[in-house]
């Protein structure tokens, strides 16, 4: 045992337990033994991060406590049985699709597996949908860099791929009048991390941008070039694109193992047959390390930060105009998250989120106390806005490391495998920065058995499903007469037609649940919650997709909307009536 | 463009109503529905129950709906379904309406009066802050009743259902009777909150058990409904820690409220009563923006189908008297109807127009709690116009007082008082 080691494992037994040993494997650390709580596992890890390590390998467990494994998909079968690709990119959020789409540029093949039903069904559809501005990362982290860098190029991409994208400035709250006096040195790390515009905004002039906030806010730090998008539309666009340059995509496919010779992945095993990459890219998010770990190469340890966070209904979408932030960003912490209120693209208000460490990678169950907690901090922003005004609510997962940085890396062990990891904010901003380095990166490896070369009928332009309710009306009526079904409106609230549903169910990355339309939609996501709709939408999948009520789902196999058609089930003179 | 006396909006009972009114009336008249079919929610409601005051028998949902599409028809009211309203505006003429549909696209139309009856919505789970999971299975009342009636599925086969509003209680009678197990209907309140009748014929008569004082406090199950995990409550509803239980099942139906559909008010500027959720109306059910009236759920929810039909009927007749008295048009002289908020949960119509020559007045209101042998009294500058003793009143029971205030042009108030 090294010195080192030696005194951190001295540090943890005297701080937290004397059952924690430590050890040194490759240039990471690892961390072993048992203890009482989770918050003790999380501590231990964050006191064993040193310069000296690439990282901590948190394998301590928790006395008592079963956090379940992995969720499987329920399917099985042969469709990718010895499939021969050039590029697998295991992951199907916003990382894994953004890379899809840059790898797209060239002429090789590649597949993208996810394990849900689903693209974005993680953190990439449980977030606020913020564009960072790139501030709140230490400068001189991978985070800053790739954030700053990602979210300049935005603009293209959205423009490109279709997604709307607003940058509507955010802006850090004070409610004394003195913080503005902090002012120069947010400026100094803006020019150290590379954003620009940065300007203090005093009462007045934020009341002109935002009329409705709080008489006690005395002023705010406008970052200009911050900018909200719908963070699942943006995947989906980016994976579409992918999907007409030629990339292949596979849901419902889990990675349960991998094969390795000497120093490369042979093969990878998942429910759907076992495929042969000759690169393979770790997009997993949550389960990032448990993908680094079948390649024997974990290095690194996600602990999974769970936030919550509410959306309020449109109506409310008037009082607020930009994004608003409390002002626990300053905090050098690097974990720490403000939240605040967003005007999402679609207009609502998001409240949150929060942030807070707990064991579990797919808890998305939401709880009273922290959604109320989440609601009285925020809401006091703007006055008006009150909690009756919920539509509704959710959770998310954040894969962050113990390190609190992005991994963004060719492996040092394994020769054909590159690490996308410990993605979390501002994952959302960076992602199509992080896809370009991934894409060199695996092209290098590439390289070095083939020659790889760019397709010359790469096609950036990717047209999204049209958003009728948002058009001038004579752009609606020509399309109406063209296709019908798009005069014919099936979710009230969010006055969406037929034919955009039919449209989200035909799309390059079919919708084949409920929720996945909803997602492509937004019908179900007004203030009823597809309480009129659903029904109707489950009809048309029924109709369009050609499969039976019966297997309608939610959010893919095992969330059937119903059990069963009447009468089958029924008892005769049950009950004192005889019949109805 | 040639306008329209009276535009309806909503082809439910309600509308139907209204639109059948105006139109035999003589308004050049115009329903708008957005389905595709007549008759609104009444099409999902197989139970009977309905037209008990209204045709003196006791009809289903549609059978009621019936009778009106039929009187529609043989009167010939003009009507348009499967078409949306996407946006409503003020104009010269009265109103300027934007309809999309799949035949003519998007198109305008004009109305020198709009009748609102869009009906009702189900409050969702996460209106009232269910936690927990998010899996399939989870449905209000009126989804499921349209899975089951319309669809002809059954939405889950062991079920609970959260509150003991009418369309839960009348789903537990139709889901045990298409085979499912309803395991206890669980209601945060200390009384039910839907008609004794069926709460006796839905629940007692199946042996399904009510949970009053119980709520669910988290939804149990990735994917499907698993389980949910049901807490006491105390006398504010909040869950009393300790009581935790948990029930298998694999759906939860909700029944926890309904809450008139007013988006186009608002998008009008209409001001909302809320304590009804509805506009503020007159005696005419004219809106506090001229010429615009609410009738039926969308200006407040009934207990009774009757009350909505009647409630559109006035609507109708009334907007059209506001189109032919367009030209001599003054302001109206409205006076409060004022109540204590504490006995009353709400009094309809909050205003009295003392220059309307409509002087046959219909309140319909709404106890606050469960009272015994009260007294009711309408009063204005302590002249009582009204008075009535009731044996008993309860929030879930709608009562309707009808009268006729011929001389009130000297009040500055009415008031409606419980002793």
């Amino acid at each position: 045992m090294s010195n080192l080691s030696d005194k951190i494992q001295r540090k943890l037994n005297r701080k937290i337990s004397r059952n924690i040993t430590c050890r040194e494997w490759r240039c990471s650390i690892i961390l072993e033994g048992k203890v009482d709580t989770w918050e003790d596992v999380y501590l231990a890890g964050k006191l064993a991060v040193n310069d000296k390590y690439k990282g901590v390998v948190n394998k301590i467990e928790v006395e008592g406590l079963d956090i379940p494994k992995i969720k499987k998909p329920l399917l099985e079968d042969k469709y990718l049985l010895d499939k021969e690709i050039d590029v697998l990119i295991i992951g199907g959020g916003v990382i894994g699709s953004s890379i899809a789409r840059e790898l797209s540029k060239w002429d090789i093949s590649v597949l993208l597996v996810d394990k849900e039903d689903d693209l974005a069904m993680h953190a990439s559809s449980r977030n606020d949908g913020m564009i960072h501005p790139g501030l709140a990362p230490k400068p001189g982290t991978k985070k800053a860099y790739y954030n700053v860098k990602g979210n300049e190029m935005h603009t293209k991409i959205t423009e490109e791929l279709d997604v709307s994208f607003k940058r509507t400035g955010s802006r850090i709250v004070f409610y004394n009048k003195y913080m503005r006096f902090v002012t120069p040195i947010i400026k100094a790390r803006a020019r150290h991390n590379g954003v620009k515009g940065i300007k203090y905004l005093n009462a007045d002039e934020l009341r002109k941008e935002e009329p409705d906030i709080s008489r006690d806010i005395t002023g705010a730090i406008l970052m200009p070039s911050a900018g909200i998008l719908s963070p699942y539309k943006m995947t989906i666009a980016f994976a579409e694109n992918a999907v007409m340059n030629g990339v292949e995509i596979s849901l419902n496919t889990i990675v349960s193992a991998m094969e390795k010779k000497e120093d490369k992945i042979i093969s990878v095993s998942t429910n759907r047959g076992k495929i042969y990459p000759r690169v393979v890219i770790n997009a997993a998010g949550a389960f990032s390390d448990e993908i680094a770990a079948m390649a024997d190469d974990q290095f690194f340890t996600i602990h999974p930060r769970k936030g919550e966070a509410i959306l309020l209904d449109k109506k409310k979408g008037n009082l607020l105009n930009s994004i608003l932030s409390n002002p626990a960003l300053f905090k050098i912490k690097n974990t720490s998250k403000g939240g605040g209120l967003v005007k999402t693209i679609e207009g609502n208000v998001l409240v949150g989120p929060n942030a807070y460490e707990q064991p579990y990678k797919e808890d998305f169950t939401t709880n009273k106390n922290s959604i109320d907690e989440v609601l009285k901090k925020h809401l006091t922003l703007v006055p008006k806005l009150s909690s009756m005004d919920a539509i509704t609510y959710f959770a998310g997962i954040r894969a962050a490391t113990y390190e609190e940085d992005f991994i963004v890396e060719k492996s040092e062990h394994v020769k054909n495998l590159v690490h996308v990891a410990g993605i979390q904010s501002p994952g959302l901003a960076s992602a199509p920065a992080i896809a370009e380095d991934i894409e060199k990166m695996a092209i290098e490896i590439l390289s070095e058995v083939n020659d790889v070369k760019k397709k010359s009928n790469w096609n950036p332009i990717r047209k999204g499903i049209p958003k009728l309710n948002l058009m001038e009306y004579e752009k609606r009526n020509e399309l109406i007469k063209e296709r019908p079904d798009y005069g014919e409106i099936v979710c009230r609230c969010e006055e969406v037609s037929k034919g955009e549903i039919i449209d989200a169910i035909n799309s390059l990355v079919p919708a084949t649940s409920i929720d996945a339309i909803k997602r492509r939609t937004r019908a179900g996501m007004g203030r009823c919650q597809s309480g009129f709709c659903m029904p109707l939408v489950a009809k048309i999948l029924e109709e369009e997709s050609g499969m039976n009520m019966e297997n309608v789902t939610k959010k893919g196999i095992g969330s059937e909307i119903i059990v069963d058609e009447t009468k089958k089930h029924r008892i005769e003179g049950r009950g004192k009536h005889e019949s109805l | 463009m040639n306008p329209y006396d009276v535009v309806i909006l909503g082809a439910g009972p309600a509308g139907l109503a209204a639109g059948l009114q105006a139109h035999k009336s003589g308004a050049k008249t115009l329903i708008i529905e957005r389905e595709d079919k007549l008759g609104g929610i009444l099409k999902q409601c197989i139970h009977d129950g309905f037209g008990l005051k209204k045709f003196n028998e006791k009809l289903t949902g549609p059978e009621y709906a019936g009778r009106y599409i039929k009187m529609i028809e043989d009167e010939n009211v003009p009507i348009i379904t499967s078409t949306f309203v996407t946006d409503v505006s003020k104009d010269q003429d009265g109103f300027s309406l934007s309809l999309v549909n799949s035949k003519k696209g998007i198109y305008e139309i004009h109305a020198k009066s709009l009748i609102l009856a869009n009906g009702c919505r189900e409050r969702t789970p996460k209106q009232i802050f269910i936690h927990g999971s998010r899996p399939a299975g989870v449905y209000t009342a009126g989804t499921a009743q349209y899975f089951v009636n319309i669809l002809g599925y059954l939405p889950c086969k062991k079920c609970v259902i959260l509150g003991s509003g009418d369309i839960g209680l009348i789903m537990a009678r139709r889901l045990t009777l298409e085979g499912a197990e309803i395991e206890g209907v669980y209601e945060a309140k200390s009384i039910p909150s839907g008609l004794s009748r069926n709460i006796s014929q839905c629940l007692e008569d199946y042996d399904i058990p009510i949970h009053l004082s119980h709520t669910i406090t988290k939804i149990i199950g990735a994917d499907r409904v698993e389980a949910v995990e049901i807490s006491k409550v105390d006398d504010r509803m909040i869950p009393i820690i300790g009581t935790e239980t948990i029930v298998e099942c694999d759906g939860v139906i909700l029944s926890v409220g309904l809450i008139p559909e007013n988006e186009i008010a608002e998008s009008l500027d209409i001001k909302l009563d809320m304590a009804t959720k509805g506009p503020f109306v007159d005696q005419n059910l004219m809106t506090l923006e001229d010429g615009v009236f609410s009738c039926g759920n969308a200006l407040h929810v009934n207990d009774l189908v009757d009350y909505v039909s009647e409630s559109g009927e006035y609507a109708g007749e009334n907007a059209l008297n506001y189109v032919k008295n367009i030209e001599s048009k003054k302001e109206r002289k409205l006076i409060p109807i004022n109540y204590e908020k504490e006995k009353f949960l709400y009094v309809i119509p909050q205003f009295i127009d003392t220059d309307s020559d409509n002087k046959k007045i219909t309140f319909y209101l709404r106890s606050r709690e469960v009272r015994k042998n009260a007294r009711i009294q309408i009063m204005g500058n302590s002249e009582i116009f009204y008075d009535k003793k009731y044996r008993f009143l309860k929030p879930p029971e709608m009562e309707r007082i009808e009268m006729d205030f011929t001389d009130i042009d000297h009040l500055d108030a009415i008031e409606v008082i419980m002793k």
